[in-house]
């Protein structure tokens, strides 16, 4: 193996497989702030550390890395670059070096989140960075500020090679109707990232210069408005949710449709309701994140009804899927498990939303533990769920080989019941009134039981997740070959040698007039 | 992947492509992100100084490199994702000028206490400048069509040029605003005042850089349309963002 080949690479694949290993180093080391984080809580009072900093750096880590550094380069990174290209039956993106220079800020944004914990007064804003605690702190905010800038930047230059290259480099024969929904998906997302991520590089850019050059944007002694941080903020971060949502659900759609051997149920609906209905309200809910942050009676009401709007083109995208189910000749490779999971934890984090999003509940609710529990349920391990059954699904396609099938199931089952131990107990208690965010509770000792619980269901999470790893690491190392459609799937990636060559195909793949991607016999 | 296969996979593509300039141009922009810090949180200067100036020839050279390697070898698809990254710049104007709407609507009284009267007739003359610059970049791309070389740089030239003179007459506002005692940090209108103008100036300063890296291959011949059509697009935007700089921030 040629490693300069690898490492100044401009091949979509190998950016992807790039994107992958950086983004698994930073699901790793977000995983693990994690559990220092449960490990501190699983007793009342100072347990591996007496300084609260310390609780407060970890909490940064595992935000602002799970979201910036795993989820969205691994959805939109990874994902995108492998699938997109292959899907779409074209031998590279459009503009190969930007997608190398995408790869290579990813790696730079890594670089600098990861200096959080080498670098004297780390940064300590949480992932949210709001002022004026971040304009006021001795912790370092220009390195948040340039972590996002360049993430975003990154994900600016993907999003716009993406949208031209699905625009302009369908092999013949492949309409817009035939797209794979993945594909209908990230390109959603895409255009979310172009439209929302500049509003967060702006809202960042703001807090560094209010802090180190002297303005007054936040400042209301001098005119400034702290709230409009936080619209600004959100304004790009309730997308965000969406911009994870839309690929991993699109993932989803391939992995169900391939074991259930059968076509996509109401694809026009799922494409333009689905997903053309949370592109069209995705920024009109932000503002439900500032609910107790204080506002005019008739904006909370107005968001009220817009978030709860959402629920519909969500349920389109669910229905779409439960009737891919349905009537299929299902089975249940472990990809198939982890995709059916996440069914289940998203139907749990999304019934848990509703409350929060109807304004007289959230009063109570809002700064509890019950809001953690509802995001890690519907985004967190919904998300990295469906990663994890991505890799599952398209290993074989990366690596030629298949991983180990019993390995596989049982890391499914164990993270599973550990998920489920860790995020039911948090909205229990948070529902019981334990706030978030907490370094210490002995104010609230009732929960230490409930605590300790917890911390156990964290360590099975990571076993979980850990045998998964391990199960890629052997199975690329010395699995079984796989050969080139082990799952008989009928999508284009599936069509080409695995792992496939520079320029995907020997000649340029062409389509028929009856082909699609879900044509599985009965139409 | 099996012997087999390594045997197969090698013997038939051999060759991966390649490019050093992308991981060139960001290492630099790492080094540029770390000089922030060394200066403005751990105030060691030059360090600083230092670590910007490991980054300024990397990425001055990264783009050099990255334009002459790829000049003119594209799929020709540069126009439309212009586009679309046209959008995102757009937006981030939008969010600036939103907040000064809004903290404009929102006080008191306006303007705040402390800032000065600003100039009529020179941020006419800096628009009429920029107008002509798109309408010379524009002659630039009619000659370039045509396949005039000659004339297709002349305009080209006289575009850079007017965009320098852009530049400079910003600075010169800038600097007679400072010393007249109106900075960033005298209030909310200095605050924004500074940022909108100073955002727009960095993407004239973008603009010309697109132009001086496509004008090295270009006066070797190496001429593409679509990277000059690209060039153009963005700065007819730029142009067209002053309309919204200079109605809102110096005749509102």
């Amino acid at each position: 193996m040629n490693l300069k080949e690898w490492i100044f690479t401009t091949d979509h694949k190998r950016v992807g497989v790039l994107y992958l290993i950086g983004s698994i180093a930073a699901f790793i080391v977000a995983g693990v702030m994690a559990l220092l984080m449960r490990l501190e809580l699983s007793a009342v009072g100072p347990t591996i550390t007496s300084n609260p900093t310390s609780y407060n750096v970890w909490l940064y880590a595992h935000g602002a890395v799970m979201i910036l550094g795993f989820q969205i380069p691994a959805l939109t990174g990874f994902f995108a670059n492998y699938c997109i290209p292959l899907m779409i039956g074209a031998k590279d993106v459009a503009f190969p070096r930007v997608n190398a220079l995408s790869v290579w800020l990813f790696y730079v944004g890594i670089v600098l989140a990861l200096l959080t914990f080498f670098v004297p007064d780390p940064p300590d804003v949480m992932w949210t960075g709001y002022p004026p605690y971040s304009t006021i702190t001795t912790g370092n905010t220009a390195l948040y500020t340039f972590t996002v800038l360049i993430l975003g930047f990154a994900s600016i230059i993907g999003g716009v090679n993406f949208l031209t290259t699905i625009a302009y480099m369908r092999a013949p024969g492949l309409t817009w109707n035939k797209l794979n929904i993945f594909v209908w998906c990230t390109l959603a997302a895409f255009v979310l990232q172009l439209i929302f991520v500049p509003v967060l590089g702006t809202a960042v850019t703001l807090i560094s210069m209010d802090k180190y050059l002297g303005t007054h944007f936040f400042d209301p002694t001098r005119g400034g408005d702290v709230l409009t941080y936080q619209n600004l903020f959100w304004f790009y971060s309730h997308p965000a949710v969406y911009v994870i949502f839309l690929p991993f659900f699109g993932v989803l759609f391939e992995i169900v449709a391939t074991f259930a051997k059968n076509r996509v149920f109401n694809y026009k609906a799922v494409v333009f309701g689905g997903i053309g209905g949370i592109v069209l309200l995705a920024g009109e809910v932000w503002v439900h994140h500032l609910y107790v942050s204080g506002m005019v009676d008739w904006i909370r009401v107005g968001q009220m009804v817009t978030t709860l709007l959402i629920s519909v083109p969500v349920g389109l995208m669910l229905i779409g899927l439960v009737g891919t189910l349905y009537k299929g000749s299902i089975t249940f490779e472990t990809p198939m498990l982890y995709a059916l999971g996440v069914l289940f934890l998203f139907l749990i984090g999304g019934l848990t939303g509703i409350p929060l999003a109807v304004t007289s509940l959230t009063l109570h609710l809002s700064d509890t533990y019950y809001v953690v529990g509802h995001f890690h349920y519907v985004m967190a391990v919904a998300g990295t769920f469906s990663i994890f059954a991505g890799v599952y699904y398209w290993f074989p396609k990366m690596t030629g080989r298949m991983y180990n099938e019993f390995w596989g199931k049982l890391g499914f089952w164990i993270t599973f019941v550990g998920t489920n131990i860790v995020f039911w107990t948090m909205m229990d208690i948070g529902v019981k009134g334990m706030p978030r965010r907490y370094y210490d509770y002995a104010h609230f000792a009732q929960f230490e039981p409930a605590h300790k619980l917890m911390t156990i269901g964290a360590v099975i999470l990571g076993v979980g997740f850990a045998i998964a790893l391990l199960n890629w690491i052997i199975g690329a190392i010395k699995g079984k070959p796989a050969g080139n459609n082990p799952w008989g799937s009928m999508s284009l990636e599936w069509t080409t040698v695995s792992p496939p060559p520079h320029g995907n195909w020997p000649s340029p793949p062409s389509v028929s007039e009856e082909w699609t991607p879900y044509a599985y016999g009965r139409r | 992947m099996s012997q087999h296969d390594v045997a197969h996979h090698h013997a038939g593509h051999a060759h991966w492509d390649t490019s050093i300039w992308p991981a060139i141009i960001s290492l630099g922009i790492l080094a540029w992100a770390l000089a922030f810090s060394f200066h403005f949180v751990y105030h060691q200067s030059f360090t600083a100084l230092i670590v910007f100036g490991i980054g300024l020839p990397m990425i001055v050279g990264g783009i050099a490199g990255w334009t002459s390697e790829s000049m003119g070898k594209g799929e020709g698809l540069a126009y439309g994702a212009m586009g679309w990254f046209i959008l995102a710049e757009a937006m981030i104007f939008v969010t600036f000028f939103v907040y000064y709407w809004y903290m404009r609507l929102m006080a008191p009284s306006w303007p705040p206490p402390g800032t000065p009267q600003l100039p009529v007739v020179f941020p006419l003359v800096m628009t009429a400048v920029l107008v002509t610059s798109s309408v010379t970049i524009h002659m630039a791309e009619e000659h370039m069509h045509d396949g005039n070389k000659a004339a297709f740089l002349k305009w080209l030239l006289l575009t850079i040029a007017l965009g320098a003179t852009f530049l400079g007459m910003s600075v010169y506002e800038w600097n007679h605003l400072i010393h007249s005692g109106f900075t960033i940090a005298t209030n909310s209108f200095g605050t924004t005042f500074y940022s909108i103008t100073g955002l727009h100036g960095s993407h004239v300063v973008v603009g010309l850089g697109i132009f001086l890296a496509g004008l090295l291959p270009a006066l070797k011949g190496n001429i593409s349309e679509s990277f000059w059509r690209t060039a153009s697009l963005y700065w007819h935007f730029v142009d067209i963002i002053w309309f919204f700089v200079v109605s809102q921030v110096y005749f509102w």
